[in-house]
């Protein structure tokens, strides 16, 4: 058998099978009964438990079927690889044993090579104009979003003429100077004036840019440095996985705080006294719980041992598979170390605080007594027209803030305050008019953070400075609660809430 | 062991002896251990450097694969998923840890194994020898521990895709606290520890190789090889090495505080920290943007060291191609020079908002510029020597074409990110997934794709096919414009990066078709790579078997023997008479001019008597007459003048 119909056979018997494969798919699954339902899920409502959100699972049928098709197609996908492979092959052969090139693949890629370079252009075009609608260009919500986008546009128009230009050069050389037979290239290794120009060139544009990029990047770093008055701050704390603001109360000064002070009840650390030796009571019946935990290990893995032969029994395979671990943790000293450095931790954090606690002159500095009136919020509220500084505080790890709408965005990096000050020009209802009734601004977290970091958003919202007052006024205040308690009972506690700053019971 | 005797060999390093013998052909056997396995071969090495990069990117591109399927269908659930990944997949959903755990991985792997072990291990091993003239690399056992601390390194990686907890999952970059805290997220665990050991690994690997890559070319040249007569490709490698050795030191700096902040209870990078079910850490004094520092450091570099090869050899490939010289030699070489120094300056660029003072923003921003002045050079130099040329399209020639194309795309868009007031903006949003996907990713295995078709001949002794090649050529350059392109414009309208899915924002839900679209593409171009690989296989073991000199290249490679022998010439080595790019002369004949050709008294470089093209321009003396006339030249599209 010769080489020829070696490979045709094999073509026809690669054929075969495709059609085969294409004949199951087209019966394992009955187009017409998809319901859509089943595949495309509902969205939720955004509230508060939104990302514990899954979508429904389709069920045990459908999956057998679905990975059926998926099977089909990936066993289509290598087929057909094999066909053209083959037939390629074929085409090979036939032009060694017929002894001529069957196709001139020079000249066909030479074609290839402009139409790509037309459609591709074309294409670019295209999308400049289709999805360059949506770009958030000419568009800003802040003060500085301008010269941010003017920056943008001459970059963009700088650089768009540079691809062009270069783009339709390497492509045009590509089909202008394919072979040709008899052909020999121009001999021309170097022109030092030419390579001068064109070092110069992008030389004196990048210069423009950098110049330019300049002013801009101090104009917008140095904002809070540029402004003689008053700038008002706003505390945004990120966590693992959400966001809070923090408003300084009538005082108009943000309290201290420490992320030492951390605890339930005090979610932002503030150094509030009252909280503070709540927390130290806390951390120290943790110890002791610690302690005891470690003390009844044999107990704790008895017990385990137990639990797992009434899974077992029960042929319950979760069950005895996260027992399974946890006898494991306690069998290697998991469990202790881990028992032990949460001890050791909390003595340094106790420890730490009681410090502070100790050393009035730094008792003084921390407990002002301005963290009181301060307000806690799920949402930022701005006031237009107004420079507002956003101090950043992580509690975790590194996030970012990003506000696409403002240009505005930085790292928030635990142990490091980061900070951020721009002007809103444009209301939410005037933002709303623009992009349409459902749009809200948001600050999305823009650094990977963990599992539900594309979930990590805060609404911000920009509206008259009255109506931001307004809502800060039903805001509840974290620690002082004198506005929720009746005039009477106000009375009655007057001796209490008067009290001098020094909440800090010292025992 | 039987390596250490080959090292032995005195064959390997004394050409006295192979005069003496004339023939190479009696060599002692090899058991199959000492040739395939620990071999101190360099093209054996080069081989084995090119199959583990080849899988380690069948495991990347697959895995952004799986990630692009949960982008383009969120809502969906693909039974595939539970298959493959298991509990990380159930009911054929991809877990949201997993999910950037496959980003994390893809990321490690296309950066550090494929485009940086994969692409300047292969070439600099298989050219450094052959294109300078040397028998082997300065220190084939030093070459040999390279590849296997590669290896250990790519097993130790995708070993921590059997843990419990999954693979390291805090991004390519593995940025501490997330990185340092176990229980930050799942993938901080044992699967971070694994990463750390296997970047060491990688780290110990890339060094062996590049001190041996630099003194190989410093000091091996044969005779006649003085620097200015270096391919191109040989100053990439060389400077890419010398690049690897003066910043992966900073990056195992950078791991080890690592893993002591991870495993010893030190706070170089940890401050202020309280994690949600563990309470407020005792650790206090670190920063997180230390980290950041040294791991740019690194990182920036990095992207050169991945970038450098693959220009030298589009270089070559360009050149030996269009059967031109290389336009400007020397400004290639300076700017090559000038992209390594200023690549160690820039690397701030990456941080301009963490919080680093805005006055650094400044003096990066002014640097990273300027970086872009040496790139334009190289751009406007392959244009260069396109134009008038004798252009053959071989795979290899197309990859390269492809490649500057990539370049020109990916490398304008640097010019918004390297400006700071911009980057307020663009940072971790998609744009910078299109930037550096063109620039550095798709460029640069455009850049190993030319490398591969064009030495696959002397590699392998076959040829590959060329019409499949050629497919292959244009599915993945469609599918990287179509997959890469439209990332730009979802970046500008504000869509983050490394986002699990985007149907929880209403407003990102004007880009859900754009992004079924570009997973379609990216599968169009996983079809592609398999092309690529039946291609690839197959042609080791069936291709058409290569003649010497396949390509009529003038480098020295092409005249050893298509059969592979210890010592690489079976006689005395050539001498070198001049530069590597002496195509077309016209006092020549044949339109290439080896570079161990003695010639018949020609001069090293020919000098026109009259500088070029004498058929449109006016007084030739101009050169900037010359420069706008060939646009003139180009609208006219007269006939070349040979």
């Amino acid at each position: 058998m010769n080489t020829k119909t070696k490979y045709l056979l094999k073509l026809t018997l690669a054929v075969v099978v495709l059609l085969i494969s294409v004949i199951s798919i087209n019966q394992s699954f009955d187009f017409s009964t998809v319901n859509l339902d089943q595949i495309t899920a509902e969205k939720p409502l955004f509230g508060a438990d939104e990302f514990k959100y899954e979508a429904p699972t389709a069920d045990a049928g459908d999956s057998a079927l679905s990975s059926k098709i998926n099977w089909a197609i990936f066993i289509f996908v290598i087929l057909l690889v094999l066909v053209i492979a083959n037939t390629l092959d074929i085409s090979k052969y036939i032009s060694k044993i017929t002894g001529k090139e069957t196709i001139n693949q020079n000249e066909i890629n030479k074609w290839i090579m402009l139409i790509f370079m037309i459609v591709g252009l074309a294409a670019v075009v295209w999308e400049y104009q289709v999805h360059g609608k949506l770009i958030l260009l000419n568009n800003s919500s802040s003060e500085h979003g301008a010269s941010y986008d003017s920056m943008f546009t001459i970059t963009l128009a700088l650089t768009t003429i540079v691809f062009f230009i270069t783009q339709f050069l390497l492509f045009w050389f590509a089909f202008t100077y394919a072979k040709k037979d008899g052909q020999k290239a121009l001999y021309y290794s170097h022109n030092n004036k030419l390579e001068v120009i064109w070092t110069i060139i992008p030389s004196i544009v990048l210069t423009v840019l950098v110049l330019r990029g300049h002013q801009t990047w101090k104009s917008v770093v140095y904002a809070e440095d540029n402004y003689k008055g008053k700038i008002k701050k706003i505390e945004v704390f990120a966590y693992q996985f959400g966001w809070k603001a923090r408003y300084a109360g009538e005082d108009g000064v943000l309290g201290n705080v420490d992320y030492k002070f951390i605890s339930g009840k005090n979610e932002l650390g503030l150094a509030y006294g009252p909280e503070v030796d709540d927390l130290l009571v806390e951390l120290k019946d943790k110890i002791k719980l610690d302690q005891e935990a470690i003390k009844n290990l044999k107990v704790t893995l008895a017990s385990l041992n137990i639990d797992y032969s009434a899974a077992d029994g029960l042929k319950d395979y979760t069950t005895m598979e996260a027992i399974q671990k946890q006898i494991d943790d306690v069998m290697d000293g998991t469990t202790l170390s881990e028992l032990e450095a949460s001890i050791k931790r909390k003595t340094k954090q106790i420890d730490r605080i009681e410090a502070i606690k100790n050393n009035p002159k730094i008792f003084a500095s921390t407990f002002t007594g301005s963290e009181e009136d301060d307000i806690i919020t799920q949402e930022i509220h701005l006031s237009k027209d107004s420079l507002v500084t956003l101090n950043f505080r992580s509690r975790d790890i590194i996030h970012s803030a990003w506000l696409p709408h403002f240009r505005a965005q930085m790292n928030v990096v635990p142990g490091m305050p980061t900070k951020f000050t721009f002007k809103p020009t444009k209301s939410t209802t005037e933002a709303k008019k623009e992009f349409g009734e459902e749009f809200e601004y948001y600050l999305y977290c823009n650094k990977i953070c963990g599992t539900s970091h594309y979930n990590m958003k805060i609404k911000v919202v920009v509206e008259s400075q009255v109506e931001v007052d307004a809502w800060l006024k039903s805001q509840q205040p974290v620690f002082k609660k004198v506005e929720a308690v009746p005039a009477i009972m106000n009375a009655i506690d007057s001796t209490l809430a008067t009290e001098p700053v020094n909440k800090l019971a010292l025992k | 062991m039987s390596t250490v005797e080959i090292t032995a060999n005195p064959t390997i390093d004394s050409p006295t002896h192979h005069d003496e013998h004339g023939h190479h052909d009696h060599h002692h056997k090899q058991s199959f251990i000492s040739k395939y396995i620990f071999s101190t071969d360099h093209k054996m090495i080069s081989k084995q450097y090119l199959i583990t990069g080849i899988i380690m990117g069948c495991f990347g591109m697959g895995m952004s694969l799986l990630f692009r399927m949960q982008l383009a269908w969120p809502d969906e659930t693909f039974p595939l998923f539970e298959s493959l990944l298991g509990k990380w997949g159930k009911g054929g959903k991809l877990d949201p840890n997993y999910y950037m755990a496959l980003v994390t991985i893809h990321g490690t792997i296309m950066v550090f194994y494929v485009l940086t072990a994969g692409l300047s291990g292969t070439f600099s091993n298989l050219l450094i020898p052959l294109q300078v003239g040397a028998r082997d690399m300065a220190s084939p056992f030093m070459n040999m521990l390279s590849y296997w601390f590669f290896f250990l390194s790519s097993v130790v990686l995708m070993s921590s895709f059997l843990v419990e907890t999954g693979p390291a999952s805090s991004g390519w970059t593995v940025y501490p606290p997330l990185s340092a805290l176990e229980k930050a997220m799942p993938g901080s665990g044992l699967g971070t520890t694994l990463w750390l050991v296997a970047i060491i690994l990688f780290i110990v690997s890339a060094l062996l190789g590049g001190i041996n890559y630099i003194v190989t070319v410093l000091n091996m040249r044969t005779k006649g090889m003085s620097m200015n007569r270096l391919p191109l490709t040989i100053w990439a490698f060389l400077l890419t090495a010398v690049l690897g050795l003066l910043s992966f030191p900073v990056l195992l700096g950078a791991g080890l505080l690592l893993i002591f902040d991870r495993s010893f209870g030190t706070s170089f990078y940890l401050s202020d920290i309280h994690l949600n079910g563990v309470g407020a850490l005792s650790n206090s004094g670190g920063s997180p943007v230390l980290y950041q520092h040294l791991f740019w450091f690194l990182g920036h570099p990095e992207v050169y060291i991945i970038l450098m090869p693959a220009l030298g050899i589009s270089s070559e490939v360009i050149s030996t191609n269009a059967r031109k010289p290389i336009f400007g030699y020397t400004a290639m070489v300076i700017s090559l020079i000038g992209i390594s120094f200023l690549s160690f300056i820039v690397w701030g660029h990456h941080m301009f908002i963490t919080g680093m003072n805005p006055f650094l923003g400044t003096m990066f921003m002014y640097v990273t510029l300027i970086i872009a002045v040496p790139s334009a050079v190289k751009t406007f130099n392959y244009l260069a020597t396109l134009w008038k040329g004798n252009i053959r399209f071989t795979t290899g020639m197309m990859f390269a074409i492809g490649l500057v194309s990539l370049f020109i795309s990916g490398g304008l868009t640097g010019i918004y990110l390297g400006n700071a007031a911009l980057d307020i903006q663009l940072h971790d949003s998609y744009f910078v997934v299109a930037h550096f996907h063109l620039v550095m990713g798709s460029a640069a295995i455009f850049g190993m794709f030319a490398g591969i078709y064009h030495w696959f001949p002397k590699m392998f002794g076959k040829m590959m096919n060329k019409t499949l090649g050629t497919l292959h050529f244009w599915l993945t350059f469609i599918s990287a414009y179509l997959v890469f392109f439209p990332m730009h414009f979802m970046g500008l309208a504000g869509v983050p990066r490394r986002y699990y899915q985007f149907s929880l924002i209403p407003e990102f839900d004007i880009w859900m078709d754009v992004n079924v679209f570009i997973t379609v593409s990216a599968f169009l171009g996983g079809v592609a790579q398999l092309l690529f690989l039946y291609n690839f296989f197959n042609s080791i073991f069936r291709g058409e078997k290569a003649t010497k000199n396949p390509w009529e290249s003038n480098t020295l490679e092409w005249t050893t023997p298509v059969e592979h022998i210890h010592g690489n010439w079976p006689g005395a080595i050539p001498t070198v008479y001049r530069g590597p790019h002496e195509y077309s002369r016209p006092d020549r004949e044949s339109d290439y001019f080896p570079q161990n050709d003695p010639g018949n008294g020609e001069p090293e470089h020919y000098h026109a008597p009259v500088p070029i093209d004498t058929s449109y321009s006016g007084p030739k003396e101009k050169p900037s007459k010359v420069f706008f006339s060939s646009f003139a030249h180009l609208f006219l599209a007269k006939k070349v003048q040979a």
